[in-house]
């Protein structure tokens, strides 16, 4: 910690006083809010409250579809998160490689970062479309009949290449960050060219990286959760069947499309905050733990 | 490296122009302005657009705006909030599946009132009464309506050596003719449905069979749904067949499927009337209509239940502005507006005036598959069944529909497994939206 | 050169390691330019699609070009969304500079009582991203009367534990001589932040304009919730309308709309890429 250089009583907290008041309005209260309003029914326009203790709670965990949500949402989360990393690793290894034009290919895999989920789903929607999309037309020629709109598991390996191709370009601007950081020596010494080249990657390098993956793994964690609501709203809409109806988009049909949800809801964003309460903290412990045994 | 922080300043600034250079012109304040909040986009925005502008041109004193604010459900959600937000617009088209959450919002004006209990509900085609009246009084504008009938692409019947005026009339010639068109190759699938959930609404109606009590919720609020009677299952257990002998193509929940059937996947679909237009400009085969098909072993007469939109007038209006949209709804019922919205869109003439005119200009001979709609709503008999149900928070339960069809055309489940789980899920949402009204 | 590699390639015969050493960068060039190839086939796809009129699943471009992007531009009323956007997704990203600059400064540079407590505070907020508190904030944006209005759009994203983490992470590498001397000379707080901090901090400044524009500017959910009329609606959501369409969709539109949507962002994320690139290398030392 710096020693404190300018000795003022009151400017400091003037100084911090936006960021902590605009937390407590629109994270910390709306929080609580959240909380209290799990325990009732509402009905949203009419403004009639029922208190229900916790039976939203108990609804949700005897609900097929919300278990259903819970088990997709899973799936989702750590296809999106494992193949985001490995593909992007890979790619910014190959691309950071020292040889002769190779800052071409670090500018032109990063693009995607500047996708949103929402269009990243729309062209994979195009390329993946039963009737005219070409990728289809290509699998059918293999004999698989891909077809996001009727079979389930189908669905959702489409949402989840979609998902995972928007966010390359933020993982790969990372790694190549993380392998920048790296010296020189280590980079030639573990030169992809010649033998053992895979164990003396994940023997020299991988470690190194390690802080950059796990900061990668929380990030797309979240994004993965939290981030692809439109990708699934304008595609998919959750379906067909329930295939694709993950947390969030469960709770927002709960919370937005009926009059009488918020209740349900609210419970429903608890939840979420409990998940990503124990991420966070499993998260940090790992982190910890790791650094202290490097 | 100082370049580009200087960039991002320059940016800031060639942005902030970019940004005065598009502000809008402020509007005049003399004028009386309505909003009107609608789901319509495409080809239909243009016409209510059109529609709206030889409004505002003939008067003067008042500015309709209209807005599409997405899809139906969206709409109806976004108007509630507004509502609540207090900033309401003054008028929102809402789907029929919004009707009760309306009623029972406390935040609507009804149609009689506005009208100062000048409008003459006789004018307006009947089905269309009969759905968005409670009681015998209309609640709101009727505007867009349709029902649902089969698209059918007559060149593949005619490949598959199938009489091309002959569509079929029951489920099973539904199923038979679909085998000759798959098994002779003239296309990959036979049928397709569009709103399947709401199809399968259609079907209740049709047939004459309540789909919840309370008289399909028109006597006091609907507890229960009858998803799962014999009938349900019936008609799911039909549409399994189709899918499990690759009849059937699936084409998700709205209008999704018209793609491929422009396309020649399928030979026929079942789909809102209100996508007449639309398909007639796009196909390149040589398209019919026809009456949606009837199930055997269910006798009963009922009539084609109304789909589509009927315009609610927000609370919270001024005199003057609901003097304006009084105006408004009349020049829109009015038979000029009322046939140009019909032949842009496919949506049914609202009034029988308008009907007539239409008749007596020939329109219906030139465009036949305009008239099959009609015709099918005419056949019926307006039956309460045939009414059309109201249920709380229904958009909720259209999709618990939509996923119980999915679950049994795509993933092969059973169907009264899929809709006993349908129906107690949909009996959940109405409990809950029945508890917070003092029941 | 490190021990591994020479003792790994002596096993190997010479004139072998030899052709291998020429050969490895073109084999690399062609697996990377494929891969780029890969990565980018998906845009390139969408780009044919726009060109064309009718849409049949060929990848040759159509000669609809002029008229889709015409047609996207029109119907989604795309210079207004444009304009909406880079208004939120402006003051988003300058807030929130301003807000972590001055929240970190404060952090650093004086004696803060409950400093942490504050700091603790502020890195709840990642615990808490918005479907966790979507339904009460949104109650809360009507209680405001801020529903459709761009305060509703911005303001609940003013907070960021990511740059005030940022910036108290570049401060502490930043000599302290620096300030002493800055104070010495009798510069104030304020000026030592404007003239010193702040022109230092650019990279850093750089790299969360870049994170937070792109951020904002592909906002969705919120956008699909708060903004109800054209004058509000977001880009994202304007691309939904064009989808969302009761007939036919015209797939040419659609692409042309999407593509138009990703040109801001990519201009800001090539113009800025390198800064975030330093802005990470001197972030990642200290995680």
């Amino acid at each position: 910690m710096v020693a404190p250089v300018f000795r003022n009583r009151i400017l400091p907290y003037l100084l911090l006083l936006p960021s902590a008041a605009l937390v407590l309005v629109f994270f910390i209260y709306p929080a609580v809010q959240s909380l209290e309003l799990s325990l009732y029914r509402v009905h949203r326009v009419r403004g009639v409250k029922l208190y229900v203790g916790l039976e939203n709670f108990e609804r949700l965990f005897t609900s097929t579809t919300y278990l259903n949500s819970l088990e997709v949402t899973a799936k989702f989360v750590v296809a999106v998160v494992f193949f985001a990393l490995a593909i992007s690793l890979a790619l910014a290894v190959g691309a950071s490689q020292p040889i002769r034009g190779f800052g071409a290919y670090r500018t032109l895999l990063i693009w995607t970062y500047a996708l949103s989920p929402a269009i990243a789903g729309l062209i994979w929607a195009l390329l993946t479309d039963p009737a005219i999309g070409v990728l289809t037309g290509a699998l059918s020629k293999f004999g698989i009949d891909f077809n996001w709109r009727r079979s389930q598991s189908d669905a959702l390996i489409f949402i989840t290449a979609a998902a995972v191709w928007k966010i390359l370009g933020y993982n790969i601007l990372f790694f190549l960050a993380g392998l920048k950081n790296i010296p020189r020596d280590v980079i030639e010494a573990a030169s992809l060219d010649g033998a053992n080249a895979w164990t003396r990657f994940w023997k020299m390098i991988f470690p190194l990286l390690m802080p950059v993956t796990l900061f990668l793994l929380i990030m797309n964690t979240l994004y993965a959760s939290f981030e692809t609501f439109g990708l699934i709203d304008i595609t998919t809409q959750g379906g067909p069947g329930r295939a694709t109806n993950v947390l969030v988009y469960n709770l927002y049909n709960d919370g937005f499309k009926s009059t009488t949800g918020i209740g349900l809801a609210s419970a429903q964003s608890i939840i979420l905050l409990g998940i990503v309460a124990t991420l966070t903290v499993f998260q940090y412990r790992f982190v910890s733990r790791r650094t202290f045994y490097q | 490296m100082m370049k580009r922080f200087r960039a991002i300043p320059a940016f800031v600034a060639f942005a902030a122009i970019l940004v005065a250079a598009v502000a809008p012109v402020a509007a005049q304040d003399d004028v009386t302005t309505i909003t009107f909040w609608h789901a319509m986009s495409g080809s239909r925005a243009d016409v209510v657009q059109q529609i709206v502008d030889a409004f505002n041109e003939a008067n003067p004193d008042v500015q309709v705006i209209a807005e599409f604010t997405g899809s139906y459900a969206e709409t109806l959600t976004k108007a509630l909030a507004a509502y609540q937000a207090g900033e309401p617009p003054n008028i929102v088209q809402v789907y029929e599946v919004g009707t009760r959450t309306m009623l029972d919002s406390g935040a609507i004006i009804p149609i009689m009132e506005v009208s100062g209990g000048t409008l003459d509900q006789s004018r307006f085609v009947e089905p269309i009464t009969n759905y968005y009246a409670i009681d015998g009084e209309l609640r709101c504008m009727p505007f867009n309506s349709s029902t649902a009938m089969i698209y059918y692409n007559k060149d593949i019947f005619r490949a598959a050596g199938l009489d091309p005026e002959r569509p079929p009339q029951t489920f099973q010639e539904v199923y038979e003719m679909g085998k000759q068109i798959v098994e002779s190759g003239a296309a990959p699938y036979a049928i397709s449905f569009g709103w399947p959930a709401w199809i399968l609404e259609q079907m209740y109606a049709k047939h004459n069979i309540f789909l919840a009590n309370e008289g399909n919720g028109r006597e006091g609020l609907a507890t229960e749904v009858y998803l799962n009677n014999d009938f349900g299952v019936a008609v799911l257990t039909e549409w399994k067949k189709w899918a499990d002998e690759g009849l059937l193509f699936y084409g998700g929940r709205e209008y999704a499927a018209n793609d491929p059937f422009i396309a020649g996947q399928f030979a026929m679909l079942a789909q809102s009337t209100s996508s007449l237009g639309g398909i007639e400009r796009a196909v390149d085969f040589e398209l019919g209509t026809a009456f949606l098909p009837r199930l055997e072993g269910y006798d009963e007469i009922g009539n084609n239940v109304v789909g589509g939109g009927c315009l609610w007038t927000m609370a919270g209006a001024t005199e003057e502005e609901l003097d304006a949209i009084w105006r408004f709804y009349q020049h829109l019922a009015s038979p000029e507006m009322d046939m140009t919205w019909h032949k842009g869109t496919g949506y049914f003439p609202a009034s029988k005036e308008t009907v007539e005119l239409l008749e007596a200009e020939g329109w219906f001979e030139e465009h036949p598959n305009f008239r099959t709609a009609f015709d099918q709503i005419l056949a019926g008999e307006n039956t309460p069944a045939a009414a059309g149900v109201l249920l709380g928070d229904f958009v909720l339960i259209r999709d618990i529909v939509g996923a119980a069809i999915e679950d049994v055309v795509v993933n092969g489940v059973d169907p009264q497994e899929a809709l006993d789980f349908a129906t107690e899920e949909s009996n959940q949402v109405l409990a809950d939206y029945a508890s917070l009204f003092g029941e | 050169m490190s021990a591994i590699t020479t003792s790994s390639t002596v096993r190997q015969e010479v004139r072998t390691g030899a052709t291998r050493q020429r050969l490895y960068p073109v084999v690399m060039h062609l697996v990377m330019a494929g891969a780029v190839f890969l990565v980018t086939f998906p845009l390139i796809y969408a780009f044919i699609l726009s060109t064309q009129s009718t849409h049949l699943g060929t990848l040759v471009p159509g000669s609809a070009l002029i008229e889709n992007y015409q047609d996207a531009w029109r119907q989604a009323n795309m210079g207004l969304l444009m304009r909406n956007t880079l208004i939120v997704a402006l003051s988003v990203a300058v807030g929130k500079i301003i807000l972590a600059i001055l929240g970190a400064y404060a952090l650093i540079y004086f004696r803060v009582r409950g400093g942490m407590a504050i700091l603790g505070l502020i890195m709840l907020t990642h615990l808490l991203p918005l479907p966790v508190r979507i339904v009460p904030t949104y109650e809360l944006l009507t209680d405001l009367g801020w529903v459709n209005t761009f305060q509703g759009l911005t303001v609940p994203f003013f907070a960021s534990a990511t740059g005030l983490l940022l910036f108290q992470q570049f401060f502490r590498t930043v000599p302290t001589d620096l300030a002493d001397a800055a104070r010495v000379d009798g510069a104030g707080p304020f000026r030592f932040l404007l003239s010193i901090l702040v022109p230092i901090s650019r990279t850093n400044i750089g790299a969360l304009f870049l994170i937070e524009f792109v951020y904002m500017w592909n906002q969705y959910l919120w956008p699909l919730l708060v903004a109800n009329s054209d004058q509000t609606r977001q880009i994202q959501i304007g691309i939904k309308l064009l989808v969302a369409t009761d007939a036919v969709i015209d797939w040419g539109t659609v692409m042309a709309g999407a593509l138009m949507a990703i040109v801001p962002p990519l201009i800001v994320l090539l113009v800025l890429q390198r800064s975030l690139m330093a802005g990470l290398t001197t972030a990642t030392d200290d995680v």
